[in-house]
């Protein structure tokens, strides 16, 4: 009997001790994560535990937040739609369908629109927000993948993975305003200021084009340690601004780069699961999610430290994150 | 002979560029010289479906058409089906000397046409035959092979029985001379990579009562110790019957049961759904069922002509004709397979390096290289022979 006491303190004292360490790098949040083998979203602590798993459809990948705080927009790929979610209900609320092959949106509450991809379709759709009614249809090169609109709504980036190209479009009018060719498969695209960053998977690189000129400004290599080059297969980039840093998922390469915003160098790599790709960033900036979409988990990166704080399973390929407080 | 010209233009129209430079591609075939038999297994069972790889450098060409457009590159491909009453050189005279040229010939007529294209200084392209031999002795500067070889198959199928620790392998194969030399390069494979090979037993037909334990798989298993069973059989033809036969429960691999490929209709991952659904569906005139996919030599041809597609970027785009041979052979060269890791060209023996799957029937059950096997260079160059290994040295 007595042999259990030194165990249990030790274990409480254990408790305590993370509890303090984890209190002291980080605050409360709640990340929303789609499995898209799984069907689910799954709600997330800080603190890494799984609080809720909701059934949503068939091959939820991209979500992106609504104007609702308590919204995400989920693409349903299979099921060819897209839907609002509710995470206080936990309950769909409300859907657009059909969305043939929805893949990736964004959405832009200033000018009340929601764009989707159409990955098998060749196109992009855009919606009205508020009613939900289609819009327009913006043809694309082959497996469009990520889409991007400018502040002010008036231009439109939609990457198209097979073509290598980044499609431009006029955000009023809808009208092709020419092409970007990219180096290959270019997965996400992100908007900084006149700049517009585009991952390339198979191309091993982030390039980085002019927006107004869609000329090629910069790029950004990868080489961390114990991979080869063709192993960098870059897809999602997030921005810190408070932090001056990018974050950019390595794919096949399980790293996270953590690049500076002013001089573009690679600070740092951080050791992460397989295929690393889903990024996303708790409000108060302490902590970098990080879905790893081979090994099924995800990592919770201490940012004041750039070291993984801990790695718990998600469902089965987890694609796309959002975190609120 | 049969001669097809077909213009690919802008499916999407999204840009409008007036063409400033062609590409020419040829796929020559030769359906009077194939074994009628071909892809069929005993009583005239269909084992594997036997296209002509034409459909899948047409759907390569649909799928380029965007950047095509954009780069103001016309392509045109002509299909010659070769005449069995005329001389070869004859027939192949007439294509375009820029042209790339996709071979799919039974072996002996295409080491024939390998080598007068050669003296011609024609690039052409092995997208059928994995024989180790057509790299590493036949090896000419204008062959550039876009199938696996048989040592980056069972390269692949190695390390994974390494990973699973499945280390002790019983073989057995059939009694062809094609049976018998992939056996050897199975077996090069399984000690490179550290596998201990129980014994190697081989099958026959022969219905003499003292050849019993040469024919049936409880017998041919028997008295060994194992812990799987790598099976060679290029007809497909006993193999079939070793599965859930085998003397002691244990796996089979090789040419039945776990299988390496080059392209599998089940691969969920890095865009390949999408590949196989546009295989289907991209000539609504000719859809074909869901339940099809590109073969390896389907999936070789279409990487040929996407590396075309996917090194635009890197050449000097303007001139009048494309030349594949400029981009072959260009360090950029470099091609999106849908499987996880970009593809290239190996610049000693002129391999496109690639992964490779591991297939049951229905799922991809690895992506080779697997995890831990470590080449200083290149991430698969673990699979097949690599600069060191290789007699072949045409960098």
């Amino acid at each position: 009997m007595t042999i259990h006491y030194p165990i249990r303190q030790t274990a409480q004292l254990l408790t305590l001790l993370s509890m303090l360490m984890i209190g002291s790098s980080s605050h409360a949040f709640e990340a929303l994560i789609t499995n898209e083998r799984s069907g689910t979203v799954i709600h997330v602590d800080a603190q890494g535990q799984t609080t809720e798993v909701v059934p949503i459809c068939q091959r939820p990948r991209g979500m992106v937040r609504g104007t609702a705080s308590n919204e995400v927009l989920i693409a349903c790929s299979d099921d060819h739609k897209v839907v609002i979610y509710d995470r206080i209900k936990r309950q769909v609320v409300r859907e657009i369908t059909p969305v043939p092959g929805a893949m990736n949106l964004t959405i832009d509450p200033m000018t009340d629109r929601l764009l989707v991809t159409n990955e098998g379709a060749a196109k992009a759709s855009v919606f009205r927000l508020s009613t939900l009614e289609l819009i327009a249809e913006l043809p694309t090169g082959l497996e469009p993948d990520g889409i991007a609109i400018t502040e002010n709504g008036s231009q439109i980036f939609v990457a198209s993975e097979n073509s290598g190209l980044v499609h431009v479009f006029d955000g009023v009018t809808y009208e092709s305003r020419g092409t970007i060719s990219t180096n290959l498969r270019p997965r996400r695209i992100a908007l900084r200021n006149d700049t517009l960053w585009v991952s390339t998977e198979m191309g091993s690189r982030v390039e980085i084009f002019d927006i107004n000129t869609l000329a090629k400004i910069n790029e950004i290599l990868f080489a961390p340690k114990g991979f080869r080059p063709e192993q960098m297969t870059p897809v999602d980039i997030l921005f810190n601004e408070a932090a001056d840093e990018a974050y950019i998922a390595l794919g096949s390469a399980n790293h996270v780069a953590v690049v500076d915003l002013n001089t573009l160098a690679i600070n740092k790599y951080i050791l992460v699961g397989r295929r690393a790709w889903g990024l996303g960033l708790s409000p108060d900036r302490s902590t970098l999610i990080v879905l790893n979409g081979l090994s099924d988990d995800f990592t919770l990166i201490d940012l004041a430290t750039k070291r993984p704080r801990l790695t718990k399973r998600a469902g089965l390929i987890p694609h796309s994150v959002e975190v609120f407080e | 002979m049969k001669l097809l010209t077909l213009c690919i233009l802008s499916v999407s129209s999204i840009l409008n560029m007036a063409f400033a430079a062609t590409l020419h591609i040829a796929v020559i075939t030769a359906t009077a010289f194939e074994n009628p038999n071909r892809g069929k297994s005993f009583a005239g069972i269909q084992m594997r479906p036997e296209r002509s790889v034409q459909r899948a450098v047409e759907l390569a060409l649909f799928e380029s058409a965007t950047s095509f457009s954009a780069f103001g590159i016309e392509a045109q491909l002509e299909v010659i089906d070769l005449d069995k009453d005329r001389p070869l050189i004859e027939q192949i005279e007439q294509i375009h000397p820029e042209a790339l040229v996709l071979v799919d010939t039974p072996k002996s007529e295409f080491i024939e046409l390998a080598r007068l294209f050669h003296e011609l200084n024609r690039i052409t392209i092995n997208v059928r035959h994995p024989d180790v031999s057509l790299r590493d002795q036949l090896c000419l500067p204008t062959l550039y092979h876009t199938i696996p070889s048989d040592r980056m198959y069972f390269d692949a199928l190695s390390q994974f029985l390494i990973y699973r620790g499945w280390r002790k392998v019983l073989i057995v194969h059939g009694p062809t001379e094609s049976d018998k030399q992939r056996t050897d390069i199975l077996k090069q494979s399984l000690e490179k990579f550290g596998a201990n090979i129980s014994e190697i037993r081989e099958f026959t037909l022969s219905h003499h009562p003292d050849d019993r334990d040469k024919n049936k798989p409880e017998f041919l298993t028997g008295g060994a110790s194992y812990d799987v069973v790598a099976v060679i059989d290029s007809a497909f033809d006993f193999g079939r019957y070793m599965q859930y036969s085998t003397r002691r429960a244990r796996p089979v691999v090789g040419d039945v049961g776990l299988m390496p490929r080059g392209w599998h209709r089940t691969l969920e991952r890095y865009g390949a759904p999408q590949l196989n659904e546009r295989f289907q569906t991209f000539d609504p005139d000719r859809p074909l069922s869901a339940r099809e996919a590109l073969s390896d030599a389907e999936f070789a041809a279409w990487s040929a002509v996407k590396l075309i597609a996917n090194t635009l970027n890197a050449i000097d785009a303007d001139a009048a004709v494309i030349q594949p041979r400029q981009i072959l052979s260009h360090p950029e060269a470099q091609v999106d397979l849908y499987k996880g890791t970009r593809g290239s060209i190996r610049t000693w023996n002129h391999q496109l390096r690639q992964p490779i799957l591991l297939t049951s029937g229905d799922a991809v059950i690895a992506v080779a290289p697997m995890p831990k096997f470590l080449h200083p260079k290149h991430y698969v160059d673990t699979l097949g022979l690599d600069e060191p290994e290789s007699s072949c040295r045409l960098n």
